[in-house]
C-alpha cells in the first residue's frame, strides 16, 4: 500500500467493520440508555463462529454470513434475556456492570474453547486486485462494502417501514409513552440485542478475514473503537454512528500512514476525548451539552453499610501485622502482598467511582503512571526507592488529575467512556514515548524496594512495608470520608445538580477526589514496579482496572474497609482453591453478574 | 365518597400506594361511568399523576383494586392495558420529537392492524384537527406546546379507546388553546369516549366534567357533580389548603 487512495480505500473499508459494531451500539444505548460493553465479545464470537464455519464445515461464503449472523444474534438474545432484563428495574449502573461481566464470561469461554493462540480465518474469496484510479481493490474489500450497505439499507428500511422498527424509534425517544401507546418495551429490547449482535458478529467475521487471523484480543479493540464511533456520531443517534465509524477509520488509516501502525489506536481514543470534551452529543448534535441523563442521583444502589466495630478492624489488623510470625509459607505472604497492592488499588476507585460516583474504568492507567515515575526516578535519577515511590504517586495524582480534568463535565456512562479511552491513552504513549518509556522494551532491572538505605528484600519485609502503607491510605481516606470534604462528594454523587446549587465547585471537588484516588493508586504501582523489577506498557492493563472495579463493587461502593476486603476475597480466594490462571477472570466476570444481580450493595454495603 | 357503580367503566377502589416509605395514596377510590368525564383535582404533590401511573401501570399499588370494564387490572403491563382501550394523553405531552407528526399520530394506532380504517381515521383527524394538516411531515419536536397538545390528543384518538386519561391537558397552554383543548374533549367525549383528567385549574376543569374528585396529600377529601362542586367554597380551600382568596 503506497497511495492516499490506498489509505482512503483501507479506511473506509475499515470504517465499515466499525459501523457494523457502532450500529448495534447505538441501537441499544437509543432504547436502553445503556453502553453495551459486551458488543465486542459478540463480535469476537462471531469471528469464532465463522472459523468453525468455514474452516471445520467448510460451508460457502453466502451460508457462512448467515450462520454467523444468526448465532450471534442469538447470544444477542441470550444476553438480553438473562442477563439484562432481570435488571430492569435496577439502579443505573447495573446493566453497564452486568454487560462487562459477560463480556469477561464470553471472552473467556471463547478462550477457553479455542485456546488463546491466534487462528487463520482463509475469506475464501479469489487472492486478487483491481487497478481504480491510483489505488487497489480486492474481492474482500468489495465484500465488506457490501455487507455495509446492505445492512445499513436493511437496518433503513426496518427502522422507516416495519412496526417494530417504529416501536424501535419510538422506545428510543420516549420508553414510557411508547409503553403507553401498546409498545412492548421488552420486545423491542430483544429486537435491538438480536439485530446489533448479528451485526457485530458479522463483522468479527469479516475483520478476521480481512487480516486472515482471530484472537481472543479482538474483544475489548472492537468494543473501544465501536464505543468511539459511536459517541463520535452522537449517543444512540444510528446514522450518526455510520458517519462516526467511517471517520474513524479515514482518522487511524491516514494516521498509520503518517506515523506509523503503533499510533492507529492513539488516534482513536484522542478522537474519542475531544469529541467528548468540546462536542459530548456527538459531532451531528445541535446541542453542546451532554443530554440531561438519567444516570446520575441513582446511578449508585444506596444501602446502609455494615457497620463494623472498630476495635473488629484493629484485631483484624493486628492478626495481619503478625502473620509472618508464625509459620506460614512464602506462598500465602506474597498472595498477600498482592492483595494489600490490589487494595491501594481499590482504595483509589472506590473513592473515585463510589464516594464521588466517577466510575472510572481506566484506573490501571494511574498505576502505570506510578510505576513508570518511581521506576525511571529510581533507575536515571537514582533517587532513593522510597522517595520516588513517593514521586510516582504525586506524578500519577498531578498527571492521572490533569488528564480527566477534560471529562470533569460529563456524567455517568460518559465518564466511564472518557476513563477507559484516557486509561487507554496513557498505556499507547508509554508504548510510542520511546526515549523517555523505552517503548515496547519495557523497562528492567528497576532496583528492588529499600526503605532508609535498607532493602526490603525478604517476603517478609516487603509484606509489613505493603500492608502499613496501605492501613496508612485506608485510614487516610477513612478520615477524608467523615470529613466536610467527604459529605461534598457524596452530595456531588447524589445530585450534582443541587450540590451545584449549594455552591459547591464540582471541578474543584472531583479534583480532590483524582488526586487523594491518584496518588494512593501510584503509590500501588510504584511498589509494584519496585516489586517486580520489570514493567512495559501491558503490565497494567484495562483487566486491572476491571479487576479492581470488581473489587470495589464486591466490598461496596465507597466502602473503605469493603474495598481491603474484596482485594483479599478476590486475590485470596482464587488462590486458596488453587484456580487456575486462565479461569481466574472468568470467575471475576461471574462474580460481578452475581454480585450486580444479587447484591448491588456489595458486601459491606454503600456508604 | 363514591362507590363503584356498577356501571362504572373504570373503578380504583381503596387503592394504596408507596413510593418506598412514603404512602402517597390513602384508600384511594375512583370511579369512571361511561361516557363521563370526571376530573380529580388537586394541588402539587397530592398524588394526581401518580393516579394516571396507577391506571396505567406504570406504578403498582401495594393494595386495592383497579378495573375496566370490570375486570381487574392490576398485575397488567402498560401495552396490555392499552389493548384493552385506555389511550392517554401524558403529562407534558411527551410527542416522540424526531418523529414527524404523521408518524407521531400513527404512533397511537400502534396496538391495531386494520390498515384502510387507520387511513380512514387519520384523515378524520385532520378534520377534528384542522391545523394539522399542514404539519405532517414535520418533525413533531418543532411544533408549539398547543399544537403538540393537539398531536398528543390525536395520536390518543387513533387506538380508537374506550376511555382517554388525560394528565394535565392545558398544562403551559396560551389560553386561547386553554379554550380549543377543553372544546376538544367535549367534542371526543360527545362521540362516545369517557375521560379522566387530571388537573390543577379546578375552574376550567370543572367547566366541561360531569364529576369531580379532589384530592389533597392522597386522599380523597371531596367529590360529586362537578356542578355542585363548581360553586363549592371548600374546592378552593382544599386546593390551596387554607382560606386565601383564589
Amino acid at each position: 500500500m503506497s497511495s492516499w487512495l490506498d489509505y482512503t480505500i483501507n479506511g473506509l473499508i475499515v470504517g465499515n467493520v466499525y459501523a457494523l459494531v457502532a450500529v448495534g451500539l447505538a441501537l441499544i444505548f437509543g432504547v436502553s440508555r445503556l453502553i453495551n460493553f459486551a458488543q465486542g465479545s459478540i463480535y469476537l464470537v462471531g469471528a469464532y463462529i465463522g472459523w468453525v464455519a468455514v474452516v471445520q464445515l467448510h460451508t460457502p461464503l453466502p451460508l457462512t454470513i448467515i450462520v454467523v449472523a444468526a448465532a450471534a444474534a442469538l447470544v444477542g438474545l441470550i444476553i438480553e434475556r438473562f442477563g439484562l432484563r432481570p435488571l430492569q428495574n435496577s439502579v443505573r449502573i447495573a446493566p453497564l456492570l452486568a454487560t462487562i461481566g459477560i463480556s469477561f464470561v464470553l471472552d473467556q469461554l471463547v478462550m477457553l474453547t479455542f485456546s488463546p493462540n491466534p487462528r487463520a480465518l482463509p475469506s475464501q474469496l479469489p487472492d486478487v486486485r483491481f487497478q481504480v484510479g491510483g489505488g487497489t481493490i480486492g474481492p474482500l474489500d468489495l465484500l465488506i462494502a457490501g455487507v455495509g450497505i446492505t445492512s445499513a439499507l436493511l437496518l433503513f428500511v426496518f427502522l422507516r417501514y416495519s412496526k417494530l422498527g417504529w416501536a424501535v424509534r419510538a422506545a428510543s425517544q420516549d420508553r414510557d409513552a411508547a409503553m403507553q401507546m401498546g409498545v412492548d418495551v421488552n420486545r423491542v429490547n430483544q429486537a435491538v440485542f438480536g439485530i446489533a449482535a448479528a451485526l457485530g458478529g458479522v463483522s468479527g467475521m469479516l475483520v478476521g478475514m480481512y487480516y486472515n487471523q482471530i484472537d481472543t484480543a479482538m474483544s475489548l479493540q472492537a468494543t473501544l473503537k465501536g464505543v468511539v464511533a459511536e459517541v463520535v456520531g452522537g449517543a444512540g443517534n444510528v446514522p450518526g454512528a455510520v458517519v462516526g465509524s467511517l471517520l474513524l477509520g479515514l482518522v487511524e488509516s491516514y494516521g498509520v500512514a503518517v506515523f506509523g501502525t503503533s499510533y492507529r489506536n492513539l488516534f482513536a481514543f484522542l478522537l474519542l476525548v475531544v469529541v467528548l470534551v468540546l462536542r459530548p452529543n456527538g459531532l451531528f448534535a445541535s446541542a453542546r451539552q451532554a443530554p440531561p441523563e438519567p444516570l446520575t442521583g441513582t446511578f449508585i444502589a444506596p444501602s446502609r453499610p455494615v457497620r463494623i466495630p472498630r476495635w473488629a478492624l484493629a484485631v483484624a489488623a493486628a492478626i495481619f501485622a503478625i502473620l509472618p510470625l508464625f509459620p506460614v509459607s512464602f506462598y500465602v505472604l506474597q498472595t498477600l502482598i498482592n492483595a494489600w497492592l490490589l487494595g491501594m488499588l481499590a482504595l483509589s476507585l472506590t473513592l473515585v467511582a463510589g464516594t464521588i460516583g466517577q466510575v472510572s474504568l481506566g484506573h490501571a492507567a494511574l498505576l502505570a503512571i506510578g510505576a513508570y515515575t518511581s521506576a525511571l526516578l529510581s533507575l536515571t535519577f537514582a533517587v532513593p526507592v522510597g522517595l520516588a515511590i513517593i514521586g510516582g504517586g504525586l506524578m500519577s495524582a498531578a498527571l492521572g488529575t490533569t488528564l480527566i480534568s477534560p471529562s470533569f463535565r460529563l456524567r455517568g456512562h460518559y465518564v466511564s467512556i472518557a476513563t477507559l479511552a484516557i486509561g487507554e491513552i496513557v498505556s499507547l504513549v508509554i508504548l510510542n514515548w520511546e526515549s523517555v518509556t523505552r517503548g515496547p522494551i519495557g523497562i528492567s532491572g528497576i532496583p528492588p524496594l529499600s526503605l532508609f538505605g535498607y532493602d526490603l528484600i525478604s517476603p517478609t519485609s516487603i509484606y509489613w512495608f505493603s500492608l502499613s502503607v496501605m492501613v496508612v491510605l485506608a485510614l487516610l481516606q477513612g478520615r477524608l470520608l467523615t470529613s466536610h470534604l467527604g459529605r461534598s462528594f457524596r452530595a456531588i454523587r447524589d445530585d450534582d445538580i443541587a450540590a451545584r446549587a449549594y455552591g459547591l465547585s464540582l471541578n474543584r471537588y472531583k479534583s480532590l477526589a483524582f488526586i487523594f484516588g491518584g496518588f494512593a493508586a501510584g503509590i500501588s504501582g510504584g511498589i509494584a514496579a519496585h516489586l517486580y523489577s520489570y514493567i512495559n506498557h501491558e503490565t497494567f492493563n484495562t483487566q486491572q482496572s476491571i479487576l479492581a472495579l470488581t473489587v470495589v463493587i464486591l466490598g461496596g461502593l465507597g466502602n473503605v474497609v469493603g474495598a481491603i476486603l474484596g482485594s483479599v476475597a478476590l486475590v485470596g480466594l482464587p488462590e486458596m482453591f488453587r484456580i487456575a490462571a486462565e479461569y481466574r477472570i472468568l470467575i471475576y466476570g461471574i462474580v460481578l453478574l452475581l454480585l450486580v444481580r444479587f447484591r448491588p450493595q456489595g458486601l459491606l454495603g454503600t456508604i | 365518597m363514591t362507590n363503584a357503580s356498577p356501571e362504572a367503566l373504570l373503578a380504583l377502589s381503596n387503592v394504596n400506594t408507596f413510593y418506598g416509605q412514603a404512602q402517597v395514596h390513602f384508600d384511594l377510590s375512583i370511579s369512571v361511568a361511561r361516557g363521563h368525564i370526571v376530573c380529580l383535582l388537586g394541588g402539587n404533590a397530592s398524588g394526581k399523576s401518580t393516579t394516571m401511573k396507577i391506571i396505567l401501570g406504570l406504578v403498582k399499588p401495594r393494595s386495592g383494586e383497579v378495573t375496566f370494564d370490570g375486570a381487574s387490572l392490576v398485575g397488567l403491563t402498560t401495552p396490555q392495558i392499552v389493548r384493552r382501550g385506555i389511550a392517554s394523553v401524558p403529562e407534558a405531552r411527551r410527542l416522540f420529537a424526531e418523529m414527524s407528526v404523521r408518524e407521531n399520530i400513527l404512533m397511537g394506532a400502534f396496538v391495531r392492524n386494520d390498515r384502510e380504517a387507520i387511513a380512514q381515521d387519520l384523515d378524520r383527524m385532520l378534520t377534528l384537527f384542522p391545523k394539522l394538516g399542514q404539519r405532517l411531515s414535520q418533525r413533531a419536536g418543532s411544533l408549539s406546546g398547543g399544537e403538540q397538545q393537539m398531536v398528543a390528543m390525536a395520536r390518543a384518538l387513533m387506538s380508537r379507546p374506550r376511555m382517554i386519561v388525560m394528565d394535565e391537558p392545558t398544562m403551559g397552554l396560551s389560553p386561547l388553546y386553554v379554550d380549543r383543548v377543553l372544546e376538544l374533549i367535549r367534542t371526543i367525549n360527545q362521540e362516545g369516549v369517557s375521560v379522566f383528567m387530571v388537573e390543577q385549574n379546578a375552574s376550567l376543569a370543572l367547566e366541561i366534567a360531569h364529576e369531580a374528585y379532589v384530592l389533597q396529600t392522597g386522599k380523597i377529601v371531596l367529590s360529586g357533580p362537578a356542578r355542585a362542586l363548581k360553586d363549592d367554597p371548600r374546592v378552593r380551600d382544599a386546593y390551596l389548603g387554607g382560606s386565601e382568596a383564589a
